[in-house]
């Protein structure tokens, strides 16, 4: 007979604790029947003494020996007294297959070179199953960066062997410490008796994984090693930018690592929808990590790809893809008799197409932007506009009135369309100043009121009081820096500046512009369109994704795509705990099984407790006010001493 | 919704024929007894009443047979009398458990003045419990009953007994003396027979009309109690079992015997009345054995 759940010394002192509070409790007051009467001077003249407020001896010892007895049952049955001998007890033992990326790798011996260490891996965790007793349970847990149950504790070999089986190598490295302080929980929390913690695979894992909080040792740990062969260069990650001095070129980076121990000379090339794009050598030395710049000129989308040569035991490293997308741009029709007023403010910006039609060739169903230059068009425009000195019975915003020589009087300070307008003394011939509504930007005001008004809604409209051109403002530095704020804020994309990268799954740090304070400032997107949880501490973002794909992280300023497609590689060899057994193991034969008496128990510690309860509590009195026929059950009350 | 009324018709019909009686003579009244008092012919008329087995048939309206062929008595009013008076307990010892206390005792005193009121007799109802509240007088009839009712049925129980205070009030205001019905559980702890004594050495008549719960004199509950005195609010713990139970019931007895001696020694009456008799049978049966009323 012995406890599963606790040892002997454990439930002797929460038995004791018990049964002295319960005691305790006893002597201190018990709760009574608390009855309103007319007069007390009868009750004390049936010479029934008040008692004292703290018994100073057991007057019920049958309702107190009950309550404890009661309570004792109850704690063996959480202390799941079992009948028979401990060793007979089948042992419930986790199963740790390493599922990190490095498992891809080839497995060392294989000619054929299609043998993989997650092959390796299997056949050990098949060897160690068949093993085990017939009568112990396995759970088996993958283990890469998160440690993932594939079963529960198991003693049916065919789902154990159907788990392995479907264990296959994933993005991420190895945190192993993580896993085994899974394994202990689960053990811990989940097992009829504690059996051993097996680790099936090549003992790499992640940078930082044996900083990990680990016990000294792990008395019931077995590593099942499978050997490797580590010498491995691959790319780490590769980053793409439009270059700062010409918006056509890209600018490529490209970061490679010798993970082995001897000196590597490897070839980086580059790739652009299937075509070469450039060539770099490097030699990397070992556990250095090196990077290759490139300068790639083209306007179009496309596929980039880096890879390396030669390839080595572990290829899924050796190659990175990433979808250039197409630059921006935006098309602007622009309807005008004067056309050689607008065109140096339009062909200042690379990503603006701008053409030029006579007013008499309007069509009202253009795309992109339209700039209509002093004139009522038939119909409005579908699209974005631009509408320069229109005619008092044509204006989108009405007119309010009509000024001759009008000084200029203020910009508007709180929105993003002024940014950065300074003008002095500046002197309007004409001008047309609108009645706005309220949402409308009062970009540019005279003393009468606004003459460039900006109008949100599903298609954005700006209109002009006057020429820029024409006026003396065509002198002003005002005049493109305001055509360029009103680019932005009808075309934000075409400002967005835009950054790819590739790199490995796992955690992702990323600095953000300065404007971007507020995590409501940031959104980071998965391939599916759903958010993924970041953290954001002065300028550094951090998310986690433990899968391949994209990640897109926007902000108002610009748009960074993460290619996460290669994998996440080891950077250390992991340090066994002292006393870790190895290799297959000879289990003994197991004796005949225990019986559980716990349900038993705990029948029966409720029923000592409702017997107590009906024959000395409030139950008893209450069914004595019934006056039912039980008086062949209950107690005589004893007098107070 | 209003409150059903404390007597109903038929049971007020049969409290017709009563008399509340007492056995001393007291200055203003006419002789000693309820007969005495329809002596004096001639005087104002008062009311009509149906006659009675055992009336005078000379005060017989015998106009009123030949026309209704019903036997009506004429009641004459001869002069003021000295008021009987009742004092009935409102402390919050009558109103515990569910108040049947309270209301037996009302209903009591209902009748009561209902018998007086039929007789010719002046009532003068007081409440108390630790002092005398206002009252109600009445005279003159039946037809001053519905007074009477109302004020009695709108009586709130509260407070607690102090029957030497309300003893010394009441020898003020009253310097007449006079029968004195006292209505109530006399469960005052600091003892009501001391005050009682006070009232009957000064003159009074007293009619103890003692009223208790059944739970007052057996009490049903055992094991381990806590008992709160409803009215002073003082706790005692205590174990109350079969045995103790029997000596709490002879007690309260002794203390009933007390007070019926007191009573007897001075001329007066004492009933004991357990709210579980019907009060019809208290009425015709142990009032009418205690000479309280014939």
């Amino acid at each position: 007979m012995f406890f599963l759940n606790l040892t002997f010394g454990q439930f002797a002192a929460l038995f004791g604790a018990v049964s002295g509070a319960a005691v305790l409790l006893y002597l201190l007051d018990r709760s009574r029947r608390k009855q309103t009467v007319a007069t007390l001077r009868f009750w004390v003249a049936a010479q029934q003494p008040p008692l004292v407020r703290r018994r100073k001896r057991i007057q019920q010892p049958l309702s107190l020996l009950l309550q404890i007895i009661s309570m004792a049952l109850l704690l063996l049955a959480i202390a799941q007294l079992r009948w028979g001998s401990r060793l007979a007890t089948p042992r419930d033992h986790v199963l740790i297959l390493d599922t990190s990326a490095w498992m891809a790798a080839r497995s060392i011996g294989d000619a054929t070179g299609r043998r993989t260490l997650m092959d390796d891996v299997r056949d050990r965790a098949r060897a160690y199953v068949k093993a085990v007793p017939p009568s112990d349970r396995i759970m088996v847990v993958r283990a890469d960066a998160l440690a993932t149950p594939a079963t529960a504790f198991e003693s049916d070999r065919r789902k154990l062997e159907d788990a392995i089986a479907r264990s296959a190598p994933g993005a991420t490295a190895l945190y192993l410490d993580q896993a085994l302080a899974f394994a202990r929980q689960t053990q811990v929390l989940g097992s009829r008796r504690a059996g051993e913690i097996v680790f099936a695979g090549a003992l790499r894992v992640a940078e930082g994984a044996n900083q990990a909080s680990r016990p000294a040792s792990i008395p019931n740990l077995r590593v099942l090693a499978v050997p490797d062969n580590a010498e491995n260069v691959g790319l780490r990650r590769m980053a793409v930018r439009r270059s700062a001095t010409d918006p056509d070129v890209w600018d490529i980076y490209v970061a490679a690592r010798n993970y082995g121990t001897a000196p590597q000379s490897v070839s980086v090339y580059l790739r652009f929808a299937g075509e070469p794009a450039g060539f770099r050598g490097i030699t990397l030395a070992p556990g250095a990590e090196r990077e290759a710049t490139f300068a790639y000129r083209t306007r179009a989308a496309g596929v980039l790809e880096a890879s390396l040569w030669p390839h080595d035991s572990f290829p899924d490293d050796d190659r990175a893809v990433l979808e250039l997308p197409p630059e921006p741009n935006l098309r602007v029709t622009v309807y005008s008799d004067e056309p050689e007023l607008l065109r140096p403010v339009l062909s200042s910006t690379a990503r603006v197409t701008a053409t030029f039609h006579r007013t008499a060739q309007y069509r009202p169903d253009d795309t992109g932007l339209v700039i209509l230059d002093r004139f009522r068009p038939s119909e409005p425009p579908k699209a974005d506009a631009i509408w320069i000195d229109p005619p008092a019975n044509g204006s989108p915003i009405p007119v309010r009135t009509r000024l001759q020589g009008a000084q200029f009087d203020r910009w508007c300070s709180d929105n993003p369309l002024c940014g950065g307008l300074r003008t002095r003394d500046l002197h309007l011939a004409a001008t047309s100043v609108f009645e706005s509504a309220p949402g409308d930007i009062k970009i540019g005001q005279v003393e009468q009121g606004p003459v460039i008004v900006a109008r949100p809604g599903k298609t954005k409209t700006v209109v002009f009081g006057f020429h820029p051109a024409v006026s003396e403002m065509r002198y002003e530095l005002a005049t493109p820096l305001l055509f360029a704020n009103i680019l932005r804020w009808m075309a934000p994309h075409l400002f967005r500046r835009s950054a790819l990268a590739a790199g490995s799954v796992g955690t992702v740090s990323a600095e953000v512009d300065e404007d971007v304070r507020r995590p409501e400032d940031v959104r980071v997107q998965s391939e599916d369109g759903s958010a993924l949880p970041f953290t954001l501490r002065d300028r550094s973002l951090h998310f986690f994704t433990g899968t391949p794909g994209t990640v897109r992280v926007t902000t108002s300023g610009g748009e960074m795509v993460y290619s996460l497609n290669l994998p996440q590689l080891w950077e250390s060899k992991w340090e066994e705990p002292a006393g870790a057994r190895h290799g297959i193991p000879v289990f003994r034969p197991t004796p005949g099984g225990a019986t559980d008496l716990w349900p038993l128990l705990a029948l029966l510690g409720a029923a000592g407790l409702v017997t107590e309860w009906f024959l000395f509590g409030q139950t008893h009195r209450r069914m004595a006010r019934l006056r039912l026929p039980l008086s062949f059950i209950r107690p005589r009350a004893r007098k107070a001493s | 919704m209003a409150s059903p009324p404390l007597l109903d018709r038929q049971f007020l019909e049969k409290l017709e024929r009563l008399t509340i009686h007492w056995q001393k003579s007291f200055n203003g009244l006419v002789g000693g007894h309820n007969t005495s008092r329809f002596s004096g012919g001639g005087q104002e008329f008062l009311d009509h009443r149906h006659f009675h087995h055992g009336d005078d048939l000379r005060a017989v309206n015998w106009r009123a047979y030949l026309r209704l062929e019903k036997l009506f008595l004429k009641m004459f009013q001869i002069e003021p009398r000295v008021p009987v008076r009742m004092l009935i307990d409102t402390s919050s010892s009558m109103a515990l458990g569910d108040g049947q206390k309270f209301d037996y005792a009302r209903k009591l005193a209902a009748a009561l003045c209902y018998v007086g009121l039929v007789r010719l007799d002046t009532i003068s109802v007081r409440p108390f419990s630790a002092r005398l509240s206002e009252g109600i007088s009445c005279g003159g009839g039946r037809h001053q009953f519905s007074p009477v009712m109302d004020y009695l049925s709108n009586l709130k129980a509260g407070g607690h007994t102090d029957y030497l205070e309300v003893t010394r009030e009441f020898i003020s205001a009253y310097q007449q003396r006079g029968l004195l019905i006292i209505v109530s559980d006399f469960l005052d702890d600091t003892g009501c027979q001391k005050p009682l004594q006070y009232l009957a050495d000064y003159g009074h008549e007293l009619m103890l009309l003692q009223v208790w719960a059944e739970e007052d004199r057996t009490p049903p509950w055992a094991g381990e109690l806590e008992l709160v005195d409803g009215e002073t609010d003082v706790h005692l713990k205590l174990d109350f079992d079969d045995l103790a139970r029997e000596q709490y019931t002879r007690a309260f007895d002794q203390y009933a015997a007390d007070l019926q001696q007191l009573a007897l020694r001075n001329s007066g009456r004492y009933v004991g009345i357990s709210t579980k008799m019907p009060i019809e049978e208290v009425i015709f049966g142990s009032l009418v054995r205690a000479r309280g009323i014939a």
